[in-house]
């Protein structure tokens, strides 16, 4: 059967409702967005509507540059170690049995549903030196004195990660429950030991799964801004967090709105270069 | 027994943080208000006032303690607005002005908000012919207009003051210096903006000699390169009150600045913290009431403000409410103990509100450079 | 000498067996196939001599040496599965040369034999392809050629046609046979198309329940059954239930049999397939005959099929359309069981069902 496009309004129908709701919910509102990136604003007050750009030459210094890259690596290196963990996980999970795979899925989604400031606190909390988890090492003997490992970029990194790590999980479990249980067998059969069955068949079959998914965990964590302040230093504060300040403590809606701007364009145009890399290797 | 209800949107309802920790005073009886006699007002029958209260725990306090007195003693109703956070009271307020409607007569303002509607001559001028208490009112907490004229007169007020761990520090300090002392390294917790911490306050108080040296740019620098220094004693720089709180009461973080109200009630709860006020001051942060030019309810407000200022009204907030006196405490009922629970007698460093309007961008990212570079 | 030794494998998963001790000995260059219905344990021997599966019992040997637990990857066995588990992320000439990309060896060598492989399958020029713009067909020869490149010493084969239509799958069937003939290379597969297994196999291994029940070449599975399972699941069969009355002579339901290879008593089973079966006219005489009457007949153009009900069994008999003896439904006739056509199975005791 040859499919044809859709004609005419009746057929066009089931896809306006969407539409509409992207217009809606996300159109418009990355307009104003935009829109009052370049609006004036009045010191000490509001804003007024205007074209200038301002803001975003407030925005272009080495200060918001360094933080920007900060966000940008730390989002990649968060994106990274969730996928890299999750995938081998997730790899395992879909071939335990029915019952066992629900549980954890269950297990998971409760991880997702606590609020990332519980999560905060929660991590604050096991990596403090009065309650965490060296005085467990002291126990131990592993260590001589309880130590606190909070806040510093490794509690950021560790806090992050948990936070991504359910929701990498749940991405990557349909695309790898659905992978031919074959395909790793038949690699074996070919002379592969199973860890490079994994990495020569597995993983570059499912590579673009793994884009995908490297991609929104990356977007995720860009937009973090709760974890950054309870788990970093002020190094370690994400451009997310100076938006915040802006738009609630300062009240800077144009500043606000161009950093938000910016930070968008710029991880759109990370995005479309990795597909890109992607495509280009695809094709090669 | 305190509950949690101070967030980070009221933070930036007063520009400077009047972001709070619920207190529910356990002890102290409710002190009957006394039905006192305003001579000089028409009882205003069956009238309505619209009071503009912070959100959350201030509207929820007033609404329970206060209004209900109030509507006894004078007959007039009181319609609580809540107001919204950050900045937009003020401008909905400047624009509903414009078109001669007010959604509330008189509000609660932060210092800045004061200073930004003043300048757009937004508050109507108090007449204090027709508040007497007001002469009670200590001068700081009286807004003018450059020309004399009173555009504000103080609401509540709280102290945010040096506190430490009692058992990671068994000698309290006395002074704010200790933020600075070498031996505080990774040990203190600070609030993370410019505008609510008060830091350079704290600073030109301690080093340069009083909040005057950050008139000029000069001192102003001055101010940031010395606080700089402390930079390796911060561990935390918090925008959320409870992830402090919980650090310094665990002594995991086991200084800091924070509220003196919040801090004595742990204390009283039996947790190993103290609030100390030091030499150079805690730091006094306030709201104001002022009237909006477009509210037809001058003579309610006056009434209203008038007897927000008696002295046993100003006893119940700081018993009830967690806040310190507006008025010089000799004229209140409250007990030493009361009154240390929310004030000291050493004289307060008070915030330079003017440089969050004149220079707040700057400020701010000078701050931010400061603390994340 | 044989190249392949199974020596008692079983494989257990908890309390199920399925597959209780198979031994068997296949020397090289056989084409063996695993024949049974579903659930029949055939797949979990295959994946043992894969060594995809871990036997729980029993020995593996090759060319005298002992594999029983030699990790998959170090058998060197080329593995056609039923899925074909080509790489979706390769071209067919990538698929194929895998192992070779596995072993380290050079790029132009690995496209090479590619090259070659394809040619060998029949089908040139597709190297480039990504696998998913080939047809089912297509599909089919790469995975063959993949698990041929590295010429293994067997090639096993789990359900390799199951995939493709009829014509297609015999087609191919004549093919994979003519491509082991070529290359001499031991090769299992596992199926249960018992056509399949005839058209291909040297050795047919007839398995049911985890069990092996006969190994043997196509006509000797046909012709002589181990048992009334094989008699019955290859092809048809008429089964009589006797008992051995005097020396070579067995009463059956309607009549008695005089057979030369009957046990000196007790009970028996007789196989006889329906082309054996004779049907004659009422009326004429001779040995090994019993009456019945005709409930159903059909015309199959090559033959011609009669069911008869000889007391109260139904016997099916396939004869010549000219050998058609003139009668029709409810008519009585006899039919002859020639004693060489009947064979002599163990009585019922191990049938299924």
């Amino acid at each position: 059967m040859i499919r044809r496009a859709p004609r005419g309004l009746a057929e066009h129908a089931p896809i306006l409702f969407p539409a509409l709701m992207l217009v809606v919910f996300f159109v418009i509102p990355f307009s104003l967005m935009i829109a009052v990136s370049v609006f004036r604003r009045v010191p000490g007050g509001f804003y007024e509507p205007d074209l200038v750009f301002a803001n975003y030459e407030r925005f272009l210094t080495a200060f918001f540059g360094g933080v920007m890259s900060f966000s940008l690596g730390l989002a990649a290196l968060v994106a990274a170690l969730s996928v890299g963990i999750a995938f081998p996980f997730t790899y395992r999970l879909v071939k335990l049995s029915r019952g066992a795979q629900i549980r954890w899925l269950v297990f998971l989604l409760s991880i997702l549903s606590l609020s990332e400031v519980i999560i905060g606190f929660a991590w604050s909390t096991l990596l403090s030196r009065t309650a965490g988890i060296t005085n467990l090492f002291v126990a131990l003997g592993l260590m001589a004195e309880p130590q606190s490992l909070s806040p510093s970029f490794g509690a950021l990194l560790a806090g992050l990660v948990y936070q991504a790590f359910p929701y990498t999980v749940l991405v990557l479990y349909p695309a790898l429950a659905r992978l031919d249980p074959y395909l790793e067998e038949a690699a074996r059969t070919l002379g592969s030991s199973p860890l490079r069955a994994f990495f020569t068949v597995v993983v570059p079959a499912l590579r673009n799964t793994i884009v995908a998914t490297t991609i929104m965990v990356f977007v995720f964590a860009l937009g973090s801004y709760l974890l950054p302040q309870l788990l970093g230093r002020p190094q370690h504060w994400t451009l997310s967090v100076l938006i915040t300040d802006q738009a609630i403590y300062q009240s800077n809606m144009p500043f606000a709105a161009a950093m938000a701007v910016f930070l968008v364009l710029v991880s759109l145009a990370l995005v479309g270069l990795a597909l890109l890399a992607g495509r280009r290797e695809e094709t090669a | 027994m305190n509950e949690t209800t101070g967030k980070q949107g009221l933070h930036a309802a007063l520009t400077g943080g009047i972001s709070r920790r619920a207190v529910m005073a356990g002890a102290g009886t409710l002190a009957t208000v006394a039905a006192i006699g305003f001579p000089n007002i028409v009882r205003a029958q069956s009238k309505t006032l619209k009071v503009g209260v912070y959100g959350g725990y201030f509207k929820e306090s007033f609404e329970k303690h206060i209004f209900p007195e109030f509507s006894k003693a004078t007959g007039i109703t009181v319609e609580a607005i809540a107001e919204p956070t950050g900045e937009a009271w003020l401008v909905q307020l400047e624009q509903a002005a414009r078109a001669r409607q007010a959604p509330a007569d008189v509000s609660m303002m932060s210092q800045v908000a004061m200073l930004k509607g003043a300048s757009a001559e937004l508050w109507a001028p108090f007449d204090l012919s027709k508040i007497p208490n007001a002469a009670k009112v200590v001068p700081h907490l009286v807004n003018k207009y450059p020309d004399g004229k009173v555009s504000g007169i103080g609401a509540v007020s709280w102290y945010i003051t040096l506190v430490t761990n009692t058992k990671s520090y068994p000698q309290a300090p006395d002074s704010w210096a200790a933020l600075w002392d070498p031996a505080n390294k990774d040990k203190l917790g600070l609030l993370a903006l410019v505008s609510n911490s008060f830091l350079l306050e704290v600073t030109a108080a301690t080093f340069f000699g009083g909040t005057k040296h950050l008139d000029s740019e000069q001192g102003q620098l001055d101010c940031f390169k010395k606080l700089a220094e402390l930079k390796s004693n911060v561990k935390l720089w918090y925008r959320d009150e409870a992830q402090f709180e919980a650090s310094l009461k665990s002594g995991e973080i086991p200084m800091g600045q924070y509220y003196h109200d919040v801090t004595g009630l742990a204390a009283a709860d039996g947790q190993p913290v103290r609030s100390t006020f030091p030499k150079e001051g805690g730091i006094l942060d306030s709201g104001s009431w002022a009237v909006t030019r477009a509210s037809k309810a001058g003579d309610l407000a006056h009434v209203f403000v008038d007897y927000m200022c008696q002295p046993s009204i100003q006893a119940l907030l700081s018993r009830k409410v967690g806040t310190a006196p507006t008025i010089d405490r000799k004229l209140t009922d409250l007990t030493d103990q009361e009154f240390a629970a929310v004030s000291s007698d050493i004289a307060p460093i008070i915030p330079r509100y003017d440089l969050y309007t004149s220079k707040s961008d700057w400020l701010n990212q000078k701050w931010t450079e400061m603390i994340v570079g | 000498m044989s190249a392949l030794v199974l020596d008692g494998l079983t494989k257990r998963y908890g309390p199920v067996t399925a597959v209780h001790g198979a031994s068997l000995r296949i020397p090289h260059g056989q084409f063996v196939c695993l024949l049974g219905p579903s659930g029949c344990g055939k797949t979990t021997l295959l994946r043992m001599i894969a060594g995809l599966e871990d036997p729980s019992g029993g020995r593996l040997v090759i060319d005298g040496r002992d594999i029983t637990t030699a990790p998959a990857h170090t058998r060197e066995f080329g593995m056609v599965f039923q899925s074909l588990a080509l790489f979706p992320h390769l071209t067919a000439g990538e698929n194929i040369a895998y192992p070779l990309r596995i072993r380290g060896a050079a790029k132009a060598e690995q496209r090479k034999r590619a090259d070659e492989l394809l040619e060998l399958v029949r089908l040139p020029g597709v190297a480039d392809r990504p696998v998913s713009k080939l047809s089912g067909g297509q599909r089919q020869r790469v995975a063959i050629a993949r698990a041929l490149a590295l010429s293994p010493k067997l090639f096993l084969l789990d359900e390799p046609l199951s995939a493709l239509d009829a014509k297609l799958r015999e087609a191919m069937q004549i093919e994979l046979k003519q491509l082991q003939q070529r290359l001499g290379i031991t090769t299992i597969v596992v199926t249960h198309d018992q056509r399949e297994a005839m058209t291909m196999a040297d050795l047919v291994v007839v398995m049911s329940q985890g069990r092996i029940h006969q190994a043997a070449p196509p006509m000797e599975v046909y012709r002589q059954p181990a048992d009334a399972f094989v008699a019955d699941f290859i092809g048809m069969t008429n089964l009589l239930e006797g008992e051995v009355t005097a020396p070579g002579t067995a009463a059956v339901p309607g009549g008695t049999l005089h057979l030369p290879d009957l046990p000196p008593t007790g009970r028996v089973l007789l196989s006889v397939r329906p082309e054996d079966v004779i049907v004659h006219p009422v009326g004429t005489d001779g040995p090994n005959r019993l009456s019945g009457t005709l409930s159903f007949m059909r015309d199959l153009g090559a033959s011609v099929e009669f069911r008869i009900d000889v007391a109260g069994r139904e016997i099916v008999a396939l004869t010549r359309p000219q050998d058609r003896p003139p009668v029709s439904p409810g008519g009585a006739l006899s039919v002859e069981f020639p004693p060489a056509a009947c064979v002599v199975l163990p009585p019922m005791a191990e049938r299924p069902q």
